[in-house]
């Protein structure tokens, strides 16, 4: 088995705070790989590690077996990195981008012309080639983004967020792009996300990171059957207490329960028979049921299972759009 | 080696086509140097208050507005690497194969080009107010390389701040804190001799009395008895703010 990252006892502290403590991974080369976790869990220190832009505190990592701290240059000529932000030029064109990126990574001059056509069609850019970057929309300055990684046809390309901020359509396009990109060139993709349906669908195998650890490793498909047959879902009024929540997780046919606010999961192998003893015990308790649906387990019910939260998405794209337009003003 | 060279000219062609596509800047940033010979010049030279041997007041400050000029453009430049900060263009070019020497020295010298348009705005005009330029092509060729090299060396200054400041906010407080002071504890406006003492010592290790004082020599007075000093003055100090910037540049990611 070809290794595309290997990472091992991965620690970085930043004075007192563990942004990674004691990592460890292993992705498969020529697979996809999502690394999902909510906000500093350490998704980007670890991706900003194996991007050779800073080194671990202690631990080691390998990009196809080269140390990201002692070959970090030979590791840079395999990889492609696409920051969260932005990583391009907005005074300049698209092609404009793409030609001093391509004098960057050393492309010889008789490649380039063709090589950045190349690129720029595959990403679905060719039409917009000479307008500035600044009138580009979201999706274009990303899949301008992902056009500058493939100039090298990078063996390990690392997305950061990659469609953070981006409307549905436009994420749909990303991932349509990036899709062919690895089929085109059989590389490996590593991204962070927080946002599980592009993890459950984009994915060969997920990770979960929770304060600087990996909690659970898998497919989308096993991580869900780990969690279980079914879950119920109730929505209540007022808050449960820890006493009755034992109560209800002490029921023979319940496997798990997780609680979040006004929302309890139960976990369960057959809802059909356990509903009802469940409604008993939350009854008994004088606890308010407003709302009550059974769904099969999803991604998110695995996320907050073992990183105990949930993944608040919201307030942090805020952030991110808010950044890229003041990024796009200049 | 060759690698090296390569990213370099690519930072300063990133620059050359940025200028390409936005000249707004250029103009208003002429407006100063313009005030500084149209106004100041004549005014103080009705004075004569001001030694400054047989040549006119307006054509010895010349090259003085001229380098402060270009100097500032260089300082301020380091606001372009704040934004790559914000944005995420640093973070991806610290992952290319590109070295940071490279990266570094490449976007300092980028700001080359921004000095060099001064040159075009503020000549004409100096011209139209009657300065004399030394005749001698060689001489103004020198004066542009130095120009170039030496905005390369100011830049270089200015991402060194940018990397430790890291918020424009901050960034801008220092840039006017520091390119004030080395205007006037320079030659630019009036000879060294005039300056009291204690700037007279400042003034020997301001870079840019080594730079007014070469481009003036080569531009106007002809006098080139201490250009070589002025050289390896400015070669010294690129060298060691290239080192520094370099040095530091990986902690403006971090």
């Amino acid at each position: 088995m070809d290794l595309a990252v290997d990472v091992k006892q991965l620690v970085k502290t930043y004075g007192k705070v563990k942004a990674l403590d004691g990592v460890d991974l292993q992705v498969e080369a020529g697979k996809v790989f999502a690394l999902l976790g909510p906000n500093g869990a350490g998704k980007t220190t670890l991706m900003r590690i194996l991007t050779t832009q800073f080194k671990p505190t202690s631990g080691e990592a390998f990009v196809f077996g080269q140390d990201v701290a002692k070959k970090s240059s030979q590791v840079r000529k395999m990889i492609g990195y696409i920051p969260q932000e932005m990583s391009v030029w907005t005074d300049v064109s698209g092609y404009e981008n793409l030609l001093i990126y391509a004098k960057i990574y050393g492309i010889p001059s008789g490649q380039r012309d063709a090589t950045i056509k190349d690129v720029l069609k595959i990403m679905g850019l060719t039409e917009f080639e000479n307008n500035l970057v600044k009138n580009y929309s979201g999706g274009m300055i990303r899949r301008l983004e992902i056009a500058c990684t493939m100039l090298i046809k990078p063996k390990l390309l690392f997305l950061d967020e990659p469609t953070i901020g981006l409307d549905p359509s436009a994420r749909k396009t990303v991932w349509e792009r990036l899709t062919s990109f690895k089929d085109e060139y059989g590389a490996t993709i590593f991204f962070n996300t927080h946002y599980m349906d592009e993890a459950d669908q984009h994915s060969d195998q997920i990770a979960i990171i929770n304060a600087g650890k990996i909690v659970k490793l898998g497919t989308a498909k096993e991580l869900k059957q780990s969690i279980g047959g079914e879950v119920i879902l109730f929505s209540i009024d007022n808050s449960i207490s820890e006493d009755v929540l034992d109560k209800v997780r002490k029921l023979k046919s319940v496997s798990d329960i997780i609680a979040n606010h006004s929302e309890i999961r139960v976990v369960v192998k057959n809802s059909e028979t356990t509903l009802p003893k469940v409604i008993d015990v939350l009854r008994s308790c004088g606890i308010n049921v407003s709302k009550i649906s059974i769904t099969k387990p999803t991604l998110d019910d695995v996320f907050l299972k073992y990183a105990g939260t949930r993944l608040e998405a919201e307030g942090r794209i805020g952030d991110i759009t808010q950044v890229r337009r003041m990024i796009k003003r200049g | 080696m060759i690698e090296f060279f390569r990213n370099v000219f690519a930072m300063i062609e990133l620059e050359l086509r940025r200028m390409r596509h936005d000249r707004t800047e250029f103009y208003s940033r002429a407006v100063q140097p313009i005030l500084w010979l149209a106004v100041y010049g004549p005014i103080m030279s009705t004075v004569r208050a001001i030694p400054t041997g047989n040549i006119p007041y307006i054509d010895f400050i010349t090259p003085g507005v001229l380098i402060q000029s270009t100097t500032f453009i260089a300082i301020f430049y380091g606001i372009t690497i704040v934004w790559e900060r914000e944005s995420g263009i640093l973070k991806k070019l610290l992952v290319t194969p590109a070295s940071r020497f490279a990266l570094v020295i490449g976007r300092a010298m980028a700001s080359g080009p921004r000095a060099l348009f001064q040159v075009i705005i503020i000549v004409p005009i100096a011209l139209l107010l009657g300065v004399k330029f030394i005749p001698n092509p060689a001489y103004f060729s020198l004066a542009l390389v130095i120009i170039f090299f030496s905005s390369g060396g100011f830049a270089a200054i200015s991402i060194l701040i940018a990397s430790l400041l890291k918020t424009r906010e901050r960034f801008m407080g220092i840039g006017q804190a520091l390119t004030m002071p080395l205007f006037f504890a320079s030659n630019a406006l009036y000879p060294v001799k005039m300056m009291p003492l204690f700037l007279q010592y400042i003034s020997r290790v301001n870079p840019m009395s080594y730079v007014v004082d070469a481009v003036r020599g080569l531009m106007i007075t002809g006098d080139l008895s201490n250009i070589l000093i002025d050289i390896v003055a400015i070669a010294i100090f690129d060298a060691v703010m290239f080192t520094l910037a370099s040095v530091n540049f990986k902690k403006i990611v971090e």
